[in-house]
C-alpha cells in the first residue's frame, strides 16, 4: 500500500510542479484574460439588438448571441490554451534542464510523463472551470435560471480538448523546442475537425472506375476510423442551445466521454513509447 | 523486462487502444446518424401532418422523402404496436403514413420515436436515408452538422471547422445591422444563410418572418381584388402585400420542419401571420391549436381561443375559456371572454331556432320555438349587460345594440334599426366594418340612399372575390 502511495505521490507532485508553472507563463494569463472579456464582451455586443416582435423574440436572440459567442470563446482559447502548455511543458524542462535534475531522483520516466500529462490536464480544468464559470453567471444574469446545460457543455469540451492535449504531448516528448509540437498541435485540431471529409473521400471513391481511386478510397475509410474525429464532439454547442425536440444526449454524453478517454490513452502511451528512447 | 519486449507491449498497446477509438467513434457515429434520421422522421411526419394537404405531394421527382416516409412507416407500425402507450392511438382504418405521422405529432411519443430509430430492424432504412441524403434527395433534413457534410465536398460545414452556430449569430449581427438602415431586401438572403447554417436557430425564423410580413408590407398599399394574381403553390389571390405574408408563411414552415417542437415557431404562424395579417382565422386556430400541443407560455391558449371565437367555434373556446380560469383563477380577461362566447352561444341557438321556424307548418310548435329563441335571446341580452356593466367591455354594450337593431330591423323600423347600429359602431370600434356592412344592408333593402363611401364599400363588393387567373373551381386551400 505504502509503495502504491509512493507512486503516486511522485507524479502528483510534478503534476502540482507543473501546474504551478503554468500559471507563471505570461502567454496562458494572456489567453485567458482575453478570453474572459470576449465572455464578458459578450453580453455588451448583443446589447444594441433591441428589436421587438410578438413574444419575447429579442431576449432570446441576445441569449442565443451570448451562447454562440461563449462556447466560441471557450473553444479557441480553449484550445489554444491547450496546445501551449502541451506543447511546451516537456520541451521547457529539456531546454532549462530542469529535466536532468528531476530524472536523477528516484522518479521513473513513466511517472515523470504521468506527473507532467497531469499537470497539464489541471492547467486545462482550472482554465475551463475560470472561463465556464464566467459564461455560467453571464447565462445566468440573463435568463435568471441556473444553465444546467452549459455544466455538460464545459464537460465535453474538456474531453476534446483531452484529445488534442495527448496527440500533442506526444509530439512534444520527440521535441526539444516548443514551436514544431505548437504547429503540430494546430494542425491536429484542424484535421481532427476535417476528419469528416475523409469518409466523403470514401463515399465518392470508386466513381472513375481506377484502381487507384478506389485505394485511395479504402485509405480514407481506415483513416477516418482511426483518426480521431473532433466534429463528433458538436453536441457540446447543440446541447446548449437544446429544443424540445431533440434526441436523448443521457447516450452520447458517456460515448463521447469514452470515446475522449481512450484517444487520450493512445497519446500518452505513444508520448511514453516517445520518451522512453530519448536520450535524456 | 527488454527494450524489444517494452517495445512490442507498448506498440500492442497502442494498436489495441486506436482500434477501441475507432470502434467507440462507430457507436458515437451510430448514434449521430440515428439522431439526423430521427430529426427526418420528425420533419417529415410534421409535414405529412401540417402541410400536406396545403402543398400537396412533392412535386420534384429529385426528392425521395414521402417514399422513404412510406417504408419507414410500415416498418415502425408494427414495432410500435409493441408499445403499451402507443399501441391503442394506432388506427387501422388510416394508412401507415398518417397514423405514423399522428404518433410524431404528439410530443410525449418522442422517446419511443427515439428508440425506434435506434432499433436494428430500421438499419437498412437508416442507410437508406443516408445514402439519399449524400445524393441530394432528402428534402427535409438541412442539419449540416452530421449527414449532410458527408453531401458535398469542401462545404460549408468544413470551412467553419464546427463553429457554425457562431457563424449564424454573427450573420445575425449583420441582418440587425440592415434592419437599422432599412435594406429589407438585403436582409432576407442573410436570413437564409443564417438558417441554413443553423437550422436550429429559431429566433432568426421568427424575427425573418416578421421582417416579411410586417416591416416590407408596412409601406405597400392593398392590391385591389381584380389586379391580383391567383397564385396555384398557395392557392390564393395575391397581391403585393400577400406575397411577403405567404414569404412569411414559408419561411415559419420551414422552422416548423426542423424545430417542430417549438411553440414559438406555431404561434407566429397562427397569431401574427395567420389572424393578425390575413384574417385567416381557420388557419390561425389550426397552428395555434398545434402551438398548445407542445411546452407553452400561458398567453398562447388565450391567443387559441380568441382565435376560436372570432373562427365561430363559442363552444370550443368557452370550454378553453373555462379551463383556463381554473387553471389561473387570478387572471382578469377569463371572465369577461367566457361571458361573451356565453352571448354569443345564445345568439347563434336563437338565430338556429328562428331559421327553423321558418320551415316549421304547425303553428303551435312554430309559437314554443319562437317563444324559446325570444328566451335565448333574452339570456343572451342579459349576458351583454354583463359583460357592459361588471366587466365594462365595450363589446357588451355593442351587441346589446345590435341585438336592438336587428329587432327594429325585422319590425321594419329600419330607419331607427340603422340609427341603433351607427351608435353600436362608434361604441365598439373594433367591430366598425360589421354594424357598417349591416347598416348597407339595411339601406338598400329599404331603398334609401347610400353615402359615398358606402357607395365605394358596394362597389367593391360588386369586384367579387375573384382575381386574375383564379379558377373556376376552387381547391381546398390549408
Amino acid at each position: 500500500m505504502k509503495s502504491l502511495l509512493d507512486s503516486i505521490k511522485g507524479p502528483w507532485f510534478i503534476a502540482v510542479y507543473t501546474w504551478r508553472e503554468g500559471l507563471r507563463r505570461k502567454t496562458l494569463v494572456g489567453f485567458l484574460i482575453l478570453s474572459l472579456l470576449v465572455i464578458f464582451g459578450a453580453t455588451f455586443m448583443t446589447s444594441f439588438i433591441n428589436q421587438a416582435t410578438v413574444g419575447d423574440v429579442s431576449t432570446d436572440m441576445d441569449l442565443k448571441l451570448i451562447k454562440d459567442i461563449c462556447v466560441t470563446t471557450i473553444s479557441i482559447f480553449g484550445i489554444l490554451i491547450t496546445i501551449f502548455i502541451s506543447a511546451s511543458v516537456v520541451p521547457t524542462e529539456v531546454e532549462n534542464r530542469v529535466i536532468y535534475t528531476v530524472l536523477s531522483k528516484p522518479v521513473r520516466r513513466f511517472q515523470y510523463l504521468f506527473g507532467k500529462f497531469l499537470g497539464v490536464q489541471l492547467i486545462i480544468i482550472m482554465n475551463l472551470c475560470l472561463m465556464g464559470g464566467l459564461f455560467f453567471i453571464a447565462l445566468y444574469i440573463k435568463q435568471q435560471i441556473l444553465p444546467t446545460l452549459l455544466l455538460w457543455s464545459v464537460f465535453l469540451t474538456y474531453f476534446e480538448f483531452l484529445i488534442v492535449s495527448a496527440l500533442t504531448f506526444a509530439i512534444a516528448c520527440a521535441s526539444s523546442s516548443s514551436v514544431l509540437p505548437t504547429i503540430a498541435g494546430l494542425f491536429i485540431y484542424i484535421t481532427g475537425s476535417l476528419t469528416e471529409y475523409l469518409k466523403d473521400v470514401y463515399n465518392r471513391s470508386g466513381q472513375t472506375g481506377e484502381w487507384l481511386d478506389s485505394i485511395i478510397g479504402y485509405i480514407a475509410y481506415i483513416l477516418w476510423n482511426v483518426l480521431p474525429n473532433l466534429q463528433r464532439f458538436s453536441l457540446k454547442t447543440q446541447i446548449i442551445n437544446s429544443q424540445p425536440n431533440d434526441p436523448p444526449t443521457d447516450v452520447l454524453i458517456p460515448q463521447l466521454v469514452l470515446y475522449g478517454l481512450i484517444y487520450a490513452v493512445c497519446g500518452y502511451i505513444l508520448a511514453y513509447w516517445i520518451f522512453r528512447k530519448r536520450e535524456v | 523486462m527488454t527494450d524489444k519486449k517494452v517495445n512490442i507491449i507498448l506498440s500492442f498497446l497502442f494498436v489495441i487502444f486506436v482500434i477501441l477509438g475507432a470502434y467507440q467513434g462507430r457507436n458515437v457515429e451510430f448514434y449521430r446518424e440515428c439522431e439526423a434520421f430521427y430529426r427526418w422522421i420528425l420533419a417529415v411526419g410534421t409535414q405529412e401532418r401540417l402541410f400536406q394537404a396545403s402543398e400537396g405531394e412533392q412535386k420534384t421527382g429529385k426528392f425521395v422523402d414521402l417514399q422513404l416516409f412510406d417504408k419507414v412507416s410500415e416498418k415502425a407500425i408494427p414495432l410500435l404496436q409493441n408499445e403499451e402507450r402507443i399501441k391503442d392511438s394506432i388506427d387501422n382504418t388510416i394508412s401507415y403514413r398518417e397514423n405514423f405521422a399522428n404518433i410524431i405529432g404528439d410530443i410525449s411519443n418522442d422517446p419511443i420515436i427515439w428508440k425506434i430509430t435506434t432499433k436494428k430492424e430500421m438499419e437498412a432504412l437508416r442507410k437508406e436515408f443516408l445514402k439519399n441524403l449524400r445524393e441530394g434527395k432528402i428534402e427535409f433534413s438541412r442539419n449540416i452538422t452530421y449527414a449532410e457534410a458527408q453531401e458535398s465536398g469542401v462545404n460549408i460545414f468544413n470551412l467553419f471547422f464546427g463553429f457554425r452556430k457562431i457563424a449564424a449569430s454573427l450573420i445575425w449581427l449583420e441582418v440587425d445591422r440592415y434592419w437599422h438602415q432599412g435594406l429589407l431586401y438585403r436582409m432576407v438572403p442573410l436570413m437564409r444563410t443564417c438558417v441554413t447554417l443553423d437550422p436550429n436557430f429559431v429566433e432568426a425564423y421568427l424575427i425573418g418572418a416578421w421582417h416579411l410580413a410586417y416591416n416590407a408590407t408596412a409601406k405597400l398599399i392593398e392590391t385591389p381584388q381584380h389586379l391580383k394574381k391567383w397564385n396555384p403553390k398557395y392557392k390564393a389571390c395575391v397581391g403585393e402585400k400577400e406575397t411577403f405574408y405567404y414569404l412569411g408563411i414559408d419561411f415559419l414552415k420551414k422552422g416548423i420542419r426542423h424545430n417542430p417542437r417549438d411553440y414559438k415557431l406555431y404561434f407566429d404562424l397562427g397569431f401574427a401571420i395567420y389572424k393578425n395579417k390575413m384574417n385567416d382565422y381557420p388557419n390561425a386556430v389550426r397552428y395555434l391549436t398545434e402551438a398548445v400541443r407542445v411546452p407553452h407560455e400561458r398567453w398562447v391558449r388565450r391567443q387559441l381561443y380568441i382565435c376560436q371565437e372570432l373562427n365561430g367555434q363559442y363552444e370550443e373556446a368557452l370550454q378553453g375559456w373555462e379551463d383556463y380560469k381554473n387553471r389561473f383563477p387570478d387572471n382578469p380577461i377569463a371572465p369577461r371572454f367566457i361571458l361573451r362566447n356565453q352571448g354569443k352561444i345564445y345568439e347563434k341557438k336563437a338565430q338556429e331556432l328562428i331559421k327553423e321556424v321558418e320551415k316549421i307548418s304547425d303553428e303551435q310548435i312554430k309559437e314554443e320555438k319562437i317563444k324559446e329563441a325570444e328566451n335565448l335571446k333574452k339570456q343572451a341580452k342579459e349576458i351583454w349587460e354583463k359583460l357592459s356593466k361588471e366587466e365594462s367591455d365595450p363589446y357588451g354594450e355593442y351587441r346589446l345594440l345590435l341585438m336592438d337593431a336587428m329587432d327594429l330591423y325585422n319590425q321594419g323600423r329600419f330607419l331607427e334599426s340603422i340609427a341603433v347600429l351607427d351608435k353600436a359602431r362608434w361604441e365598439s370600434p373594433s367591430n366598425f366594418d360589421e354594424a357598417s356592412d349591416l347598416i348597407i344592408k339595411i339601406k338598400q333593402e329599404a331603398n334609401l340612399p347610400l353615402t359615398v363611401s358606402e357607395k365605394k364599400a358596394v362597389l367593391r363588393k360588386a369586384e367579387g372575390d375573384r382575381c386574375q387567373g383564379m379558377p373556376e373551381e376552387i381547391p381546398n386551400s390549408g
